[in-house]
């Protein structure tokens, strides 16, 4: 049976994040926004709930969360800052390449890391290596007991502040997407630099940077996987990881949807609340329709994961659908609010310019469309 | 050290109604929740322990309800709950409600500390801590906003409406606290997750040999009636705005 139902401690959980991100992040955002700088406040008080960790396992210290509860606990945190949600989300996305292929010894490594406090980043685009990640041109050689990597990550969340990364890399540049292969890189090996920051349009509390890698060494045992299933692991780790894009949106349609629903009630034209007009009430059944849409596609997608039933098609359904959904929303929201909407003074601009992101990041919703119309003519 | 912090399950006034025509109080959608002040009551503790060792024991009792609240408590640093939940007590007033807790302390046995909430965000009777104290001998110190504790001592600084005042009791003593003691951490994820493998023990009545008339409430309340502001905003202008402004003022009783 399909059980949508939460336990007692699921509820305690979302109770916190709430807690959180109303005392916590809430009152910081605006700031953040206009500074740009990374909330590392927020971040170790975020780190102490457990909240950078969400999928680790049990056995390596962590609270193993299904992905059906990552996302809910994404949408919650996503309703305060999106960029945070997304701080997070980095960390998930960094995760799964080690749950689904890593080695007891790799799991060992790289959760110590987390569970200590660390941040992590995936590092897959290059300056010339975005859609078609198969382009990347970071090279692997491997000398004796070594990997050595060269090459330019770039637009990488958490780049500037993580603790570890998972870095891919071409062993041989003619054998394209079957000469990848992905390793984990700690930050403190000798030859890795970041680059500036990326002064961004939204999703300004995550942090974005270049990575460079100039004669890294890491010790053979940081492949993951075998030589050459580098693309395979970043084409699963990415499905495994779409829902929680879907989500962060899915807490932005929302938190626009609130913030619409109060304004409307509170903002008199014509002597009477603006929510009197059908035009606007029509706007805003439209707006819950949309979210609450997008959220059940995104806790499919995250059912189908946690119940080890395929979901690459659902996953990238629920990506598009829910960034799709965040941007159309928030532009409403926008309009709801008038020109106090346009205004920086209040938070739906911001809210506008967080959903962008969400149809770029983690494969552009053109190449989502890709994806499902490939599945479905397969 | 062994600290038993009290706490209240009450609603949420957040989820409270008031309609505004028969003032009626609609609770009807309303979830219960600890009382806020007595989650700085059990952070107090949480803290002592931390700082000096401990156990820390979190009470309460209440209508059938209460028997829900335990994984919230002991999420939040409890190492124990023990709660009295029974329709009989549903209704209890400070005497009942401190008649059964000295009840159930005297079961728990040997203790250092009790810490309370200040007053329940519900009633804020702010008698439940103090009953407790004087059912149990031990002596109490109320408004608490500070506290240490040295050896057999407590310190304690009461914020009063007129200043500071700062005590020492030696234990064991009964504490009340107010909010500005500390600042309630939330639970993390891990924390959430082992509240389910603490010890929980629910005590009855029956148990504890309370008779019925021990926990009858002393005060009935016969009806409730939500408060509501009505506001409006009247604009006078022109030479005779002041003449009319004490008009109003006068006809609403106000000067
Ligand atoms: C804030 C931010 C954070 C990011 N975080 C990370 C990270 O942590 N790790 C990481 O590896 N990457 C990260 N990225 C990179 C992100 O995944 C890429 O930007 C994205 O995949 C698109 O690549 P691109 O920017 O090179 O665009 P391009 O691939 O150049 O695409 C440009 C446009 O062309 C369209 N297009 C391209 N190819 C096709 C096609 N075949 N058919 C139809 N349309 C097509 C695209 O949809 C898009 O509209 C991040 C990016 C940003 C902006």
């Amino acid at each position: 049976m399909y059980d949508m139902s939460l336990t007692e401690e699921e509820n305690l959980m979302i109770q916190s994040v709430k807690e959180f991100t109303q005392t916590t992040i809430a009152p910081a955002v605006k700031e953040i926004d206009i500074s740009g700088e990374f909330p590392w406040d927020i971040v170790n008080k975020l780190i102490d709930l457990g909240l950078h960790a969400m999928p680790v396992p049990a056995e390596y210290g962590g609270p193993g969360l299904s992905s059906v509860m990552s996302a809910i606990l994404a949408e919650e945190l996503a309703k305060g800052c999106p960029g945070i949600a997304t701080t997070v989300g980095a960390n998930g996305l960094t995760s799964y390449p080690i749950l689904l292929t890593g080695t007891e010894a790799q799991k060992k490594l790289y959760f110590d890391l987390l569970m200590s406090g660390k941040l992590a980043a995936f590092c897959l685009t290059e300056p010339n290596a975005g859609s078609d990640a198969g382009a990347v041109a970071t090279t692997a050689v491997k000398e004796g007991g070594e990997y050595v990597l060269n090459g330019q990550k770039t637009f990488i969340t958490n780049g500037g502040v993580a603790g570890v990364y998972t870095v891919f890399a071409t062993q041989d540049k003619s054998k394209g997407i079957k000469g990848l292969s992905a390793f984990i890189v700690e930050r403190d090996r000798p030859g890795i630099s970041v680059g500036k920051e990326e002064n961004k349009m939204g999703i300004r509390a995550s942090n974005t940077t270049d990575v460079f890698l100039e004669n890294v060494r890491i010790p053979a045992d940081h492949l993951l996987g075998k030589e050459g299933e580098g693309f395979k692991i970043a084409m699963q780790t990415l499905d495994k990881a779409r829902p929680i894009v879907g989500a962060i949106s899915v807490g932005l349609s929302q938190a626009a949807l609130d913030a619409s629903i109060k304004y409307s009630k509170e903002r008199q034209q014509f002597g009477k609340p603006i929510c009197a007009n059908q035009a606007l009430q029509f706007m805003l059944a439209d707006m819950a329709i949309q979210t609450e849409a997008a959220r059940w596609l995104v806790h499919r997608a995250c059912y189908l994961i946690d119940a080890g039933l395929p979901y690459g098609k659902e996953s990238a359904i629920a990506k598009t659908f829910a960034s799709d959904t965040a941007m159309k929303v928030t532009t409403d929201a926008v309009q709801i609010f008038g020109g106090y909407g346009y205004s920086r003074d209040y938070p739906i601009e911001k809210m506008m310019r967080d959903a962008k992101i969400m149809q770029i990041f983690e494969g552009t919703n053109q190449v989502q469309r890709m994806v499902i119309a490939g599945q479905l003519l397969r | 050290m062994k600290i038993i912090t009290c706490y209240k399950w009450a609603l949420d006034e957040e989820d409270i109604i008031i309609d505004k025509q028969s003032r009626e109080v609609i609770t009807g959608r309303a979830k219960y929740r600890i009382s806020p002040y007595d989650r700085n009551a059990l952070e107090c503790g949480v803290r002592f322990a931390e700082a000096n060792g401990g156990e820390i024991v979190a009470l309460t009792v209440g209508g059938p309800e209460t028997a829900g609240s335990t994984k919230d408590v002991l999420s939040r640093g409890a190492n124990r709950a023990v709660y009295i939940a029974c329709p009989e007590l549903a209704a209890a007033d400070s005497a009942a409600t401190s008649r059964a807790l000295a009840a159930a302390v005297n079961k728990i046995g040997d203790f250092d500390l009790i810490i309370c909430g200040e007053g329940s965000s519900d009633n804020y009777a702010q008698q439940t801590g103090p009953r407790l104290a004087e059912l149990l001998g031990v002596p109490v110190v109320s408004y608490v906003s500070k506290a240490e504790i040295e050896g057999n001592m407590l310190r304690a600084e009461r914020k009063l409406e007129d200043g500071m005042e700062a005590v020492e009791t030696p234990l064991p003593a009964l504490i009340t606290v107010l909010p500005d003691i500390n600042e309630a951490r939330i639970p993390s994820l891990k924390q959430i997750l082992a509240a389910g493998r603490k010890p929980v023990d629910p005590f009855t009545i029956e148990d504890l040999n309370l008779p019925a008339d021990m926990i009858k409430p002393l005060s009935a309340r016969l009806s409730t009636q939500g408060a509501v502001t009505d506001r409006r905003c009247v604009v006078l202008q022109g030479d005779g705005a002041a003449i009319e402004l004490v008009g109003i003022l006068k006809s609403e009783g106000i000067c």
